[in-house]
């Protein structure tokens, strides 16, 4: 009796030697994943955010769209995002993206409904991270970067890998051209390896301080790093879509990009 | 059987929607402190989340998670020293050279970026490894610590603390958590304390820890030139002196070294500084490194 | 720890096992346990002037074979909206009396269906996404056409993995590579859908429709079109292709047998 059990447990009948039953298992080949392309681009200075993101959708090839924007309005009273604080850019996965944009609007709003204030942008940013990281074993599949004003009024920029671990910094790019537009921004923002003239010789030379930049430079920043961009990347183009946050709301303009 | 009728006369087509409880759940107000995770269905979860994220095993894999590196910290007359490098990497990309590798973890030290002198009371806690597994785990503590000061009405122990995180990460274990951190705190019962804890479950009190990718440059420097009764600025000398040796040897390392002083009061912020002046400095004027040249 | 530090804190062999690339498989045989079996090819759409036409033909295939040869592949919603499908075709019905029900349950309601097919769009989308999210896909690509809110001409697309995008004329599946292109270039983006006719519309598919009979081996004359507007749906389903001229096949040389 226990041996027909057995038998019926993989031990084959007839062999001396006992059968590797090791092969695995392959249960799915299906792939939940994929990548939508695009770059985003966030720049802060003292009373003002700007994010950017190019509006082409790709996959593989091709170009599903060329008008998908990237760039979300968090928190608004209706489908215009009209009366929000808090912008999102989401580059990656495009339908993870749209998944993460409307789990924090929803969370935004519902915090406004339930507190009787709007949510500040710390606290956004901190619950981006816990949404993010409520899906570290099933990764959405995002860069995302978070802006909005702090309490004093500063521009306040958070960037985020796709687990949740976050930071807040002056500039970051993320997506397809991140390895192109990153090194610029350093470059240009943070006046990475720019040197005051005249201020020493050799070693003592000094580093030139990083300071906030005015709002017309950052523009102009924002649209070179993505002009340059497109002629780089395949994943890049079309329109250039641009959100500034200040104390008088958001603003949103458009740019033409190279379409090819 | 019941079950099985069930099964083929229930109208497929009824609702293939988020039921209303699945919809709540995605706009509660309030995050999932009870660890419930969305787990791919899968049969072999770590395998799934690692053939996504493994960069080193596949540096081609789509989700690139950010790494930490270089963090050390030691027990001294004067307390504990905790440095850090500031360097976080995706494959072979610099995702950030400004990370802030030592967490506050504390109620009272909430108020982290206002810039202060005097000590802050608490714990620090290091991260290595996983990015977004080190600030989401030690928030976790943040607020398990402060639940604790507010049932007890007195700070916890470094060893109360530290095991809070050790239980967590052994009941992650397999799942492809990776994280080595340390806590150190001063607290009454226990002096100057320094634990490493890391995403296997390991927990262990020790004088002096370095972990990371550059873990053996730090240690190099750091057991050459310990002892137990440095002066407060050696101590801090030492810390720098040993992550700068690491960020220069380890390509993971880099950017800025990032120090902290942990004493009876609280712990003290020293710097965040660009390694590339201290570099030089540390060569020109102390005559070390002199296997790289200075011409320019 | 071992010896190589660029391995430490990430996850080891000996603990996990070995590295499996198998989640990863893109290309090469794909082993699903969901794949699909009986699948449609293209889906073509465009907006003109106050409406949208979408097409499809009206086969259904069984690998290479041409299974079935009248499978309607445009499926109506209430009187507002028209879904276009390509992938598996039993997914297709599946979602057919999905959205039966869900029609039924809005013409019980006090209001009627008030349902457009912007709303179709976003609860298809989240469909896909969460059985995509689930492992248990729904193989399809699906192109929806009809009115928005503001009573705008709307198309758009929706796929398997929830990655949506809309674009002014859109195709699915092969029709991605042969039928936009075409498309592109008789409709330029600069050209605003309001210079297009309903004829210019519904010719420019029918050419696309040819162009894939003649190049799609998973093709077939025999198509369905609907044409969206105002007035109401105009669905016609048993279309044939005409002026068909396969003089071209003649100079197709260096296939199979033939090497000259």
């Amino acid at each position: 009796m226990t041996s027909l059990l057995d038998h019926s447990r993989g031990e084959t009948v007839g062999y001396s030697f006992s059968q590797s039953t090791a092969a695995p298992v392959r249960q799915h080949g299906f792939y939940p994943y994929t990548d939508n392309g695009g770059s985003t681009l966030g720049i802060t200075g003292s009373d003002f955010a700007i994010l950017a993101g190019d509006t082409r959708s790709t996959s593989g090839y091709n170009i599903n769209s060329r008008m998908v924007p990237k760039v979300f309005k968090i928190g608004g009273e209706d489908e215009t995002g009209e009366g929000a604080h808090i912008i999102l850019s989401v580059v990656g996965f495009a339908a993870d993206g749209n998944a993460l944009k409307e789990r924090l609007d929803a969370v935004v709003k519902m915090y406004k409904y339930q507190h009787g204030k709007s949510m500040s942008v710390s606290a956004c940013a901190q619950r981006l991270s816990t949404i993010l990281y409520g899906k570290r074993f099933f990764p959405y599949y995002v860069h995302a970067i978070l802006a909005g004003l702090d309490e004093e009024g500063k521009g306040a920029l958070y960037s985020y890998d796709p687990v949740g671990s976050y930071e807040r910094e002056q500039c970051r790019a993320a997506g397809a051209a991140a390895s192109l537009i990153m090194p610029f921004l350093d470059n240009q923002v943070n006046f990475k390896n720019q040197y005051i003239p005249g201020s020493g010789e050799g070693h003592a030379l000094e580093q030139k301080k990083a300071e906030p930049l005015p709002q017309e430079t950052v523009k102009q920043l924002v649209r070179d790093a993505f002009t340059s961009a497109v002629e780089r990347h395949i994943e890049v183009g079309d329109h250039l879509q641009v959100m500034i946050i200040t104390s008088n709301g958001i603003e949103e303009v458009f740019h033409p990009l190279k379409k090819d | 059987m019941d079950k099985l009728v069930a099964q083929y006369s229930r109208p497929q087509h009824q609702n293939d929607f988020y039921s209303e409880a699945e919809q709540q759940e995605l706009t509660e107000g309030m995050p999932p402190l009870s660890l419930k995770f969305a787990l791919p269905p899968v049969d072999n979860r770590a395998a799934f989340l690692r053939a996504m994220t493994d960069d080193h095993a596949n540096p081609s894999c789509p989700i690139k998670i950010a790494h930490g590196t270089t963090t050390l910290a030691f027990r001294f007359q004067g307390g504990i020293i905790v440095c850090t490098d500031s360097r976080a990497t995706a494959g072979n990309w610099i995702a950030s050279q400004t990370v802030k590798k030592v967490i506050p973890v504390s109620r009272l030290s909430r108020g982290e970026d206002k810039p202060s002198n005097e000590p802050t009371p608490g714990l620090l806690g290091t991260m290595a490894g996983g990015a977004a597994d080190c600030q989401y785990w030690l928030r976790y503590l943040s607020q398990q610590c402060t639940l604790h000061e507010i049932r007890h009405k007195r700070r916890i122990t470094v060893a109360a603390a530290s095991k809070i995180l050790a239980n967590l990460t052994y009941s992650y274990k397999g799942y492809g958590l990776s994280m080595g951190t340390m806590l150190a705190g001063v607290t009454p019962q226990e002096g100057p304390a320094l634990y490493y804890i890391d995403s296997d479950g390991t927990r262990l009190p020790g004088n002096m820890f370095c972990v990371g990718s550059g873990q053996t440059f730090a240690y190099g420097v750091l057991d050459a030139n310990y002892k137990y009764d440095l002066t407060e600025q050696e101590a801090l000398d030492l810390g720098r002196r040993a992550i700068l040796a690491a960020m220069h040897r380890d390509a993971y390392s880099g950017g800025f070294i990032n120090c902290y002083h942990v004493k009876e009061e609280g712990w003290v912020h020293h710097g965040f500084d660009d390694m590339n002046p201290i570099f030089w400095k540390t060569k020109l004027d102390r005559g070390e490194f002199s296997n790289v040249t200075s011409e320019l | 720890m071992n010896h190589f530090p660029e391995a430490w804190g990430r996850p080891r062999d000996d603990v996990y096992g070995a590295y499996n690339s198998s989640y990863l498989q893109t290309s090469g045989p794909k082993t699903h346990t969901s794949s699909p079996a009986v699948t449609g090819t293209s889906v073509i759409g465009v907006k003109f002037n106050g409406g949208v036409v979408l097409a499809t033909d009206n086969l259904a295939s069984y690998g290479s074979l041409a299974r079935f040869t009248d499978v309607k592949r445009l499926r109506s919603f209430g009187d507002k909206a028209v879904v276009g499908f390509g992938g598996d075709v039993s997914d297709m019905q599946y979602i057919d009396r999905l959205l039966e029900s869900i029609d039924i349950r809005e013409n019980y309601s006090t209001h009627g269906n008030m349902l457009n097919a912007k709303n179709l769009h976003t609860y298809l989308a989240k469909v896909f996404y969460k059985r995509r999210s689930e492992f248990n896909p729904l193989w399809n690509h699906v192109l929806v056409a009809g009115f928005d809110g503001e009573g705008e001409p709307f198309l758009s697309s929706a796929d398997l993995l929830g990655t949506t995008f809309s674009a002014p004329h859109l195709a699915t599946g092969f029709g991605a590579h042969l039928a936009v292109p075409i498309l592109r270039r008789v409709f330029p983006d600069e050209k605003p859908i309001e210079e297009i006719s309903r004829d210019q519309a519904v010719a420019a598919l029918k050419d696309c429709l040819k162009v894939l009979f003649y190049r799609d081996a998973r093709s077939l004359d025999k198509y369905s079109i609907a044409v969206i507007t105002k007035e109401g749906i105009d669905l016609k389903e048993n279309e044939q292709l005409e002026g068909q001229s396969w003089a071209f096949a003649e100079r197709i040389k260096g296939y199979g047998a033939q090497t000259n």
